[in-house]
């Protein structure tokens, strides 16, 4: 904005270096710049080299003075925090930059492990039932309506127990919400080992179910965790592994049934004691996100509370602002028809291959299984593709990608429901189950720059939409006798290709949607996010963490980011001073560099001509001051004056 | 032309014959006699109670008629009732597909009469309403012949067996302290997230 004042240093004469006294401070060459400009102090807390005051001058020059002076710009945790080391790279919010699949580094790595093998857990749990039907039904005497009824109540309990889940992580935290749902659903799984009546199959079931909540918590926390580079990818790939449990349980609950059969326990009691085992591993999978887990990069939620570093939301405000974003209610539409025909599909795919192909019992099974298997890359694979099309065309690639693997997953459904051959049948359904979950994994791409105050909350919605959109498919097409399956699974193939349509209607005004670029008035991610938070709360300073993350996401820009728009409103960008200090960090070896503004004298000349005088009173500052000139240092430096122009 | 044409009828044919070679219910005939202790509407308990089955040849038929029956398998079979709205219990006349009779009793060797056994109903039978049938089958191991205790319908002489549930007072048990230990172990998370979170703040 000043490009031909940039040579021009600050010039200021020390005239003692003991405090108390009266410091001239002296501006000069100002040349033609207006000299009614605010002056501004900061203090700074490490003392850096010439070099790097003058990079954070320039940089604070850039970055609108006048506005910057009403934040807060931290590079780091607050000076009282302990300092941190991070094993993997991280952006400004000590998010992960990167994604190292096979490290267990706390707290990213670590945390992804552990929430992905809980969400399996809680998988292998909700669909230990169905392997072992043959069993439990004779002993509970079942009828098929008894049955149907059973898995529409698996996945309906989790329909709105993901939304509470979403607000729940809003408020305590992925860990803390996660630990406590996995703990408390596990009571279920023992109790299945008692059940003795179709109506008592129906509710342990039902309360199985609630587990599938932790889906939010794990993508909650992965969002909160990696960056907007490789979010897509953390989230899809835990979120894969997790489904993986679908499939899993399909072979691991016949096999430890064996087992126990084989010892010797009659069939009846076999597959009660068989509920044990993933009881058991959900249980011990909730200590372990406990004891292990992490909230944020910086800690735990109830400790950042207390410490006063993250402020406790107000959750009518997190929920409103949830709710009143249209684009949350889209995905939840379209995930249910993407993770919800996939739910569907693993009530009744085995059913349909051992009805219509006649395959036995056991073959079914693993067909059935391989559907759920193929979560091991394809949601992953989804969740990649997100972020590659991001680096590439940003958030409209997203859009684009996920609306184009949608579609081809209704189109080869049609085809599924058409096939009449058993081979050909088991290859489309392949291909299906591989569009469909990378469908899952793209969806998840999206949903973290939905909102970032709710995210728990759009999350869960988003999630619990595709449950709906499961007892919805099952309901329609897949109960009593009115259609055949292949007709059911055709039908529901037309279903996905229309409810997909709805993605075209999503659009972000700082990115654009499929068929529209950004706004032609320019408008910023500040723009987006900050207008979830009110003046009030603006001002108690607590809207700081989505300030961070809007500068982060300007990565979905794509290609563009370097001809970033001038915001008109006046937000600063504070890309060029957090590069700043990244550039300061990374020459004096410090681990954080924090400036803040202190003090604002306003000045004014009439005349265009500077320089100006202004005094500062040292014994009104607290610390002892150093002015820096690109000539000399003055020994125990703690604070920078900075003249603008 | 006419050659190909024939190869593929041929094959075809062959192929349909095979799989439905599978010998029919309707084509049995009813010539063995069965009739089972229980009275109809008696509930046997499983794993405890015994049936006592009585069969013979149904002297009214033709002698021989019998000739190539070598073995009889008596089997366990759900009443209608039981049927309903359970599709893996669905009777169907090929009997490679009929799932009637899901439960083996016992297989004996031919003899025209005077023949009697005893059999306890096993601990896997579920809960349910039967009948017994016996089918006769040739040195082939195809059926040739069946036998049943009920009617055409299979309306009388129906008995009911009481499965047993499966469950064990110390299954129950552990199933109950494993799930208090899970809500105990919640609230001990709650307990420690305020204690860390109140060192914190004293820090």
């Amino acid at each position: 904005m000043w490009p031909s004042q940039l040579h021009k240093k600050p010039y200021v004469t020390p005239q003692s270096t003991i405090a108390p006294f009266k410091l001239t401070v002296q501006a000069s060459e100002c040349g033609q710049v207006d000299c009614t400009r605010s002056r501004h102090l900061y203090q700074i807390s490490r003392f850096p080299s010439a070099e790097s005051v003058l990079r954070i001058w320039k940089s604070l020059k850039l970055a609108h003075l006048q506005r910057l002076s009403n934040m807060e710009v931290s590079y780091g945790a607050p000076p009282e925090s302990v300092q941190k080391k991070f094993a993997l790279p991280v952006d400004s919010e000590h998010k992960a930059t990167e994604f190292r699949l096979f490290s267990v580094a706390a707290p990213h790595m670590r945390a992804f492990h552990l929430s992905w093998v809980s969400f399996f857990a809680c998988f292998v749990s909700t669909f230990a039932a169905p392997p072992l039907l043959p069993i439990i039904r004779d002993d509970l005497d079942l009828t098929a309506t008894d049955i149907g009824n059973a898995g529409i109540a698996a996945v309906s309990g989790a329909a709105f127990a993901r939304v509470a889940m979403g607000t729940a992580c809003d408020l305590f935290g992925p860990r803390l919400a996660s630990s406590a749902l996995t703990l408390i659903t596990a009571p279920a799984v023992y109790c299945t080992a008692i059940a003795n009546s179709p109506a008592s199959f129906i509710l342990v079931r039902f309360f199985t179910g609630f587990s599938l909540a932790t889906f939010v918590s794990t993508q909650f926390w992965m969002s909160s965790l990696f960056s907007s580079k490789v979010v897509g990818t953390a989230n899809g790939v835990a979120g894969g592994w997790g489904n993986l449990g679908g499939g899993a349980t399909q072979l691991i609950m016949p096999l430890v049934f064996d087992l126990i059969h084989n010892i010797g326990a009659t069939k009846f009691t076999a597959w009660r004691i068989a509920f044990f085992i993933p009881a058991l591993f959900q249980t011990l999978s909730a200590y372990g996100i406990f004891f292990l887990g992490q909230d944020l990069p910086d800690g735990n939620y109830s400790q950042l509370h207390k410490s006063g570093d993250k402020h406790k939301d107000n959750f009518s405000q997190v929920f409103y602002h949830a709710i009143t974003n249209y684009r949350g209610w889209i995905l939840a539409l379209t995930y249910g028809y993407c993770f919800g025909v996939e739910l569907t599909i693993d009530n009744i795919i085995a059913q349909y291959f051992y009805d219509r192909f006649n395959v036995n019992l056991h073959t079914a099974g693993i067909i059935a299984a391989s559907f759920g298997l193929a979560n091991l890359f394809s949601r992953p694979a989804g969740g990649i593709l997100s972020d590659i099309m991001s680096k590439r065309y940003g958030m409209r690639g997203r859009l684009w990608a996920l609306w184009i693997f949608q579609t081809l997953g209704g189109i080869f459904c049609i085809f599924l429901g058409k096939v009449g051959s058993l081979g050909v049948s088991i290859a489309v359904m392949i291909i299906f189950s591989v569009f469909v979950q990378a469908a899952c994994g793209l969806t998840f791409g999206i949903v973290p720059f939905v909102s970032r105050r709710s995210l728990g909350i759009v999350s869960g919605m988003t999630g619990g939409g595709g449950n709906v959109g499961a007892v919805l498919t099952q309901v329609i097409f897949f109960r009593g006798s009115r259609y055949s399956t292949e007709t059911g699974i055709t039908l529901m193939g037309i279903m996905i290709i229309c409810c997909s349509l709805v993605i075209m209607s999503i659009y972000f005004p700082q990115w654009g949607g499929m068929f529209c670029g950004p706004s032609s008035k320019v408008t910023t991610e500040e723009d987006y996010y900050m207008s979830e938070w009110n003046s009030a709360e603006k001002e108690r300073g607590i809207h700081m963490a989505s300030m961070k993350f809007s500068e982060n996401s300007r990565s979905e820009r794509g290609r563009r980011v370097e001809s970033a728009p001038t915001p008109i409103n006046g937000t600063p960008t504070t890309q060029t001073l957090s590069s700043a200090l990244e550039f300061v960090k990374r020459k004096e070896h410090a681990e954080k560099i924090t400036i803040k503004p202190i003090k604002e004298y306003a000045h004014t000349t009439s005349t265009s001509i500077c320089p100006s005088k202004l005094e500062i009173d040292i014994a009104s500052i607290p610390k002892s001051l150093i002015i820096y000139t690109n000539k000399f240092f003055i020994a125990k430096p703690k604070f920078l004056a900075i003249l603008g122009d | 032309m006419a050659i190909q044409g024939f190869l593929v009828v041929s094959l075809l044919f062959s192929c349909l014959a095979a799989t439905s070679y599978g010998v029919t219910f309707s084509s049995l005939q009813e010539s063995l006699v069965v009739t089972a202790s229980p009275k109809h509407g008696q509930v046997l308990r499983a794993g405890e109670d015994n049936i006592v089955v009585t069969w013979s040849f149904n002297k009214s038929l033709a002698a021989g008629t019998d000739s190539s029956y070598k073995t009889v398998k008596f089997k366990l079979c759900y009443a209608p009732v039981s049927q309903q709205d359970r599709a893996w219990r669905k009777t169907e006349d090929h009997l490679n597909k009929d799932k009637t009779c899901q439960h083996n009793i016992v297989t004996k060797p031919y003899s025209s009469s005077n023949n009697t056994f005893t059999w306890t109903a096993e601990r896997d039978v579920p809960t349910a309403t039967y009948f017994i049938r016996a089918y006769a089958y040739n040195s082939a191991d195809h059926e040739v012949a069946y036998g049943q205790t009920t009617d055409a319908h299979k309306t009388t002489n129906l008995f009911n067996v009481q499965a047993i549930s499966g469950r064990h007072v110390s299954l129950d048990i552990a199933s109950i302290c494993f799930s208090a230990f899970a809500v105990v172990s919640l609230f001990g998370f709650f307990f420690l997230e305020k204690r860390k979170a109140k060192k914190s703040q004293a820090k």
